[in-house]
């Protein structure tokens, strides 16, 4: 089996779109990075030791851990956006009941 | 011996054959597991896609263990599929956060609008108002403006007719007692009667409420107190005159000074003239309250 370079650009491209994110921001994406990274450095091991076909599976692995710290940052951001909105919100009704608008 | 041969061969085909159901990795379990969450809660309404893609990652992990036991890429499929299954969790709960947050940013825009609309409608009300408040405003001005040009009509028609000044008691206006009367008499010329007729009409153009004293006036010629009646008698005639031409009655009273109230010498034939009249006094009335 040749190497798997494919795969390692995916798990790579993966991670820096969970990074950029701002996945290590997040707890639980920071973690799900974290396991990426790991398992993409053990693959490289892997393959440096010519075993192949276990740095695919670790790739693999790799790739579905940063594509769920990516996830986790995003719901983070919908999180924040959310209570922003509420804040906005609860800004916007007092300002209404400060000028007599709504009562 | 053949019976403890029989039992040998059955373990031995047991063992070789593989019927034994073999226990499945821990990730299988953990897989199975993940999946059987995200299938039960929010996320299959909310993302039915990933939960399904989800499933299909399961069934190879499964597949991999049915086929090949507890391998290494059974433990990776199992791995790949709990993934698969948290993943669609994670976009479930996306989804519902983004789902409240476009509520509350509706409900932020529909109070927006409501407020602009009742401020709007506030708007609308005042400027209504104001409008209101200008016409009538308006409506006064040409009013007084009216009033004051009435007013100043009046007194310029009088001003043709007889002498006519301002002083403490109000607007005086003095008829000379010749173009009113012959000597010694008190029944207005027919001369005069015309001029009185012009009087009452700007007495009553000028203010109708207002209250006015018609004052006899003789030179010093003559006993007191046929000149007191003498004047009194004019001012009468002038009053009923006056009366008849349309001014109410309650608005004029009529009183003699005889010869008290001079304004001229009475040693002189002009000045004799001058004290020979007939003053009508306008007191303005009251203001409106």
């Amino acid at each position: 089996m040749p190497p798997p370079t494919e795969r390692l650009a995916d798990a790579q491209s993966a991670e820096r779109s969970a990074r950029e994110l701002g996945a290590n921001d997040v707890p639980a994406a920071q973690l799900s990075l974290k396991l990426a990274e790991e398992q993409t450095a053990q693959a490289q091991k892997a393959v440096a030791d010519g075993n192949n076909e276990r740095a695919d599976g670790l790739l693999l692995r790799a790739k579905a851990d940063a594509e769920l710290a990516i996830a986790e940052a995003r719901e983070k951001g919908a999180d924040v956006n959310g209570q922003r909105a509420v804040q906005a919100a609860d800004a916007q009704k007092s300002t209404n009941a400060v000028q007599g608008a709504v009562k | 011996m053949r019976n403890v041969s029989l039992l040998v061969a059955f373990f031995g085909t047991l063992v070789a054959g593989g019927c034994a159901p073999a226990m499945p990795p821990q990730d299988l379990v953990t897989a199975r597991s993940a999946y059987d969450h995200a299938s039960k809660g929010s996320a299959q309404a909310l993302d039915p896609t990933d939960v399904h893609t989800a499933k299909e990652q399961l069934d190879v992990a499964e597949a991999a263990f049915s086929n090949d036991g507890d391998t290494q890429n059974t433990k990776d499929q199992a791995y790949l599929a709990v993934r698969k299954s948290e993943l669609a969790e994670v976009h479930a709960r996306t989804m519902q956060a983004k789902s409240a947050q476009d509520g509350v940013v509706n409900a932020m825009h529909a109070d927006e609008t409501a407020a602009v609309a009742k401020t709007s409608a506030a708007l609308g009300q005042s400027k209504a108002q104001l409008a209101s408040q200008s016409l009538a405003l308006n409506d006064e001005k040409t009013a007084r403006a009216d009033a004051e040009k009435r007013a100043a009509q009046a007194n310029a028609d009088l001003a043709k007719l007889a002498s006519v000044k301002q002083d403490a008691r109000g607007t005086v206006i003095t008829l000379s007692g010749s173009v009113l009367f012959a000597s010694a008499k008190s029944d207005l010329l027919p001369s005069a009667q015309l001029k009185l007729n012009d009087v009452a009409t700007a007495l009553i153009k000028e203010d109708p409420l207002s209250k006015m004293v018609v004052e006899g006036h003789t030179d010093s010629q003559g006993g007191a107190s046929y000149n007191q009646d003498l004047s009194q008698h004019r001012a009468d005639s002038v009053r009923n005159y006056l009366v008849e031409r349309g001014v109410a009655g309650d608005r004029i009273s009529a009183q003699g000074f005889g010869s008290t109230r001079s304004i001229a010498d009475n040693t002189s034939a002009d000045g004799r003239a001058n004290n020979r009249r007939v003053e009508i006094v306008v007191a303005p009335s009251a203001p409106a309250p």
